[in-house]
């Protein structure tokens, strides 16, 4: 029997498939796109593919993540807060602080050690700092997303951006890149504007990190660039586990696993 | 508007015969009141919220709080175009949707021209410069009620005495005079009521509760508009009545009652699912809101201006938060709360700018607490999905903390 766990995100769909034991047989990110159905379809069928079972042998799914009630034939639907929770937990074991950076959302959210969530905090309306921001940005800079993860590299100058707010911020880079600035120092000082305002969510549920454990999923966290800005913005050492971008998905199949046993 | 109030009214007596539940006699009756409002055949006062309305009903003046506008527009669903329109003459977007929409009204021309205006500086200064602003665009006459934080006998004096000038005051602007009797039936109907809304409150605290759904929304806030009235005493009977029925018949409010919310501050009075989807996917019910509590002591009717200052002074939006969270806290124990849920009003900087505090002051008891960025009358500012997320996360944080907690079956304390 088979285990799938899908998470309808904005900017993409990720499922994660898991046998009987509880073992990740197959995971799957793939682009949202304009048609919810069709990205469902495609990442439950890369993960099927990839492990080599039918549809028919999936004994339950569990969706998540915002378009979670879009997801058809589900056994539940479990928000993507709750899911990465449980996901970390499974991956890195004893997590007391969770930062999840989305397509459109960032969250913080303070675990009891076991996987339970305790307390949470969102961003509010505005998706600054969130992977749609490092979108944008990456487009005024004329590099590969990918590719911003280490641009930030050897920069020293501290440069600061005046503006989250995802348009200002385009604008700003582009007149910086007018001015001269290298790219590493504008790449630097978005990600210190991310980790600023992560760090703000991060302290509304954990006022002092002293010793606790923390740890970062969401597509973002494949940004190291990030991860670092974080990590020196709170003073702590941040975690991330393996294909931090599936963790949400990982946790609605291990709660379909849990829900049918 | 006038227009708005007849056909709404209209609709409500037929849905009444058919149905005559409690919540619709109260909203029968907030729309009758909105007729009135719009009939010029008795004097009128636009107000602050904390104005002494049973006083005002006694001295046969029709009166009403100026965010009443913005919850009747907000609840028919039509309080954009009148917000729109007070942004489009400066109004920030940001502050309160309660004022902008009054505003947008009477820019429109939407509300009656009233004879005098009455400001109180509790519970907001957003309200007094509300009010203040449509005097001026009225050109009507305007008095303010400076209520003290603090219920000092100093203060009570201070405030009977600024009350008895307002009777004065609208003495001198509209001819009405204040009758001794008439005074003295009015705080003996408000004491009526008010009894009677203490037995409601009460067996909303059942467990499981029959409140359901909208039952009471918005009703702490609201009745005062109809005290020193026999029209409060039957609205509270009818809730009473109805109440006391479900519970000897064993309905709970939301069936499979599992959690008990209590909604801080004011409503979302625009369409939209939040509540529903609590109830019908978490069985999550909210038992109270804020301001749907009796806080005050009966009025003796032979001092009744001593009474209605200490009344309005013990408002728990008054004074220090302090004093708000202490009646949080006290309406969390009392109804045996699982989670609040503080909607954030926007624009409102005493609501968010607590919300730090009364967070940290129910983690003390325990109690959750979820923030909500939403303008309870704005509905272009309400991002449905990220809320759903936000609260079922809350629901799901509730859940498990619930299945944690020991629970009394049969007089033994076990684990669900």
């Amino acid at each position: 029997m088979y285990y799938l766990g899908v998470d309808l995100g904005s900017l993409s769909c990720d499922a994660v498939l898991l046998d009987h034991s509880g073992k990740v047989l197959a995971t799957s990110v793939v682009p949202t796109g304009a048609r919810n159905r069709d990205a469902i379809a495609r990442a439950t069928q890369e993960v099927l593919k990839v492990a080599g079972i039918s549809e028919r042998e999936i004994k339950a799914t569990v969706s998540t993540g915002y378009g979670r009630d879009r997801v058809e034939g589900r056994l539940s639907a479990v928000t993507e807060i709750t899911c990465h929770a449980r996901g970390v937990e499974a991956l890195l074991p004893g997590t007391q602080v969770l930062v999840d950076i989305g397509g459109q959302d960032s969250k913080a959210i303070r675990l009891d050690g076991k996987g339970r969530v305790l307390e949470f905090a969102m961003n509010d309306k505005c998706a600054a700092g969130t992977g749609r921001f490092l979108e944008a940005m990456a487009r005024a800079l004329e590099v590969d997303i990918e590719e911003l993860c280490e641009l930030d590299r050897g920069a020293s100058k501290n440069l600061t951006l005046s503006s989250m707010c995802t348009v200002f911020a385009e604008s700003e880079v582009v007149s910086l890149i007018a001015e001269g600035a290298e790219v590493k120092e504008i790449v630097a000082g978005l990600n210190r504007a991310i980790a600023y305002r992560v760090a703000t969510l991060v302290k509304r549920v954990a006022p002092e990190l002293g010793g606790l454990k923390v740890a970062m999923s969401g597509g973002v966290a494949r940004n190291q660039g990030v991860v670092r800005a974080l990590a020196s913005t709170l003073k702590s050492e941040v975690s991330v586990p393996l294909k931090p971008d599936t963790i949400g998905a990982l946790g609605a199949a291990l709660f379909a696993r849990e829900r049918m046993l | 508007m006038k227009q708005f109030f007849d056909d709404m009214t209209a609709k409500m007596e037929a849905g009444l015969l058919e149905k005559n539940t409690a919540r619709q006699k109260f909203n029968l009756e907030v729309t009758r009141l909105g007729q009135r409002l719009y009939s010029g055949n008795q004097r009128l006062a636009l107000c602050g919220v904390c104005a002494p309305f049973d006083l005002l009903n006694a001295m046969g003046i029709n009166s009403c709080f100026v965010e009443f506008w913005g919850g009747v527009l907000a609840t028919a669903g039509i309080a954009n175009e009148f917000m729109e329109e007070a942004e489009h003459v400066g109004f920030q977007a940001e502050s309160c949707g309660w004022h902008r929409a009054v505003l947008g009204a009477a820019i429109k021309g939407m509300m009656p021209t009233p004879d005098i205006m009455i400001a109180t500086s509790s519970p907001c200064t957003g309200g007094v410069a509300a009010v203040e602003n449509l005097a001026q665009k009225f050109g009507c006459p305007l008095f303010v009620l400076t209520i003290p934080p603090d219920d000092s006998e100093r203060s009570v004096r201070y405030l009977a005495d600024q009350f008895r000038s307002m009777v004065d005051f609208i003495t001198t602007h509209t001819g009405e005079t204040l009758d001794g009797g008439k005074l003295k039936d009015a705080m003996n109907k408000t004491n009526q009521a008010r009894e009677i809304a203490l037995e409601v409150y009460s067996l909303a605290q059942s467990i499981p509760s029959p409140v359901k759904g909208r039952d009471l929304v918005s009703v702490g806030l609201t009745m005062p508009l109809f005290l020193g009235t026999e029209t409060a005493i039957e609205i509270a009977q009818a809730y009473k009545n109805e109440f006391t029925a479900r519970i000897e018949r064993g309905i709970s409010g939301v069936p499979g009652e599992r959690l008990r919310l209590i909604w801080l501050q004011e409503a979302i009075l625009f369409k939209n699912p939040l509540i529903k989807m609590l109830e019908k996917d978490y069985q999550a019910t909210v038992v109270v809101e804020e301001l749907n509590d009796i806080y005050w002591e009966p009025i003796d009717p032979g001092d009744p201006f001593t009474g209605l200052a200490r009344r309005t002074i013990a408002f728990p939006f008054n004074g220090a938060v302090e004093r708000r969270i202490k009646h949080i806290k006290k309406l969390v124990q009392t109804y045996r709360i699982d989670g609040a849920i503080n909607p954030c009003h926007w624009g409102c900087r005493q609501g968010t700018g607590s919300r730090g505090l009364i967070a940290e002051a129910l983690k003390d008891l325990n109690i959750p607490v979820i923030n909500l960025e939403v303008d309870c009358a704005d509905s272009r500012n309400f991002a449905e999905g990220q809320l759903r997320t936000r609260l079922e996360a809350f629901m799901e944080v509730l859940g498990s903390i619930s299945s944690e907690r020991p629970v009394e079956i049969g007089g033994q304390a076990c684990t669900i």
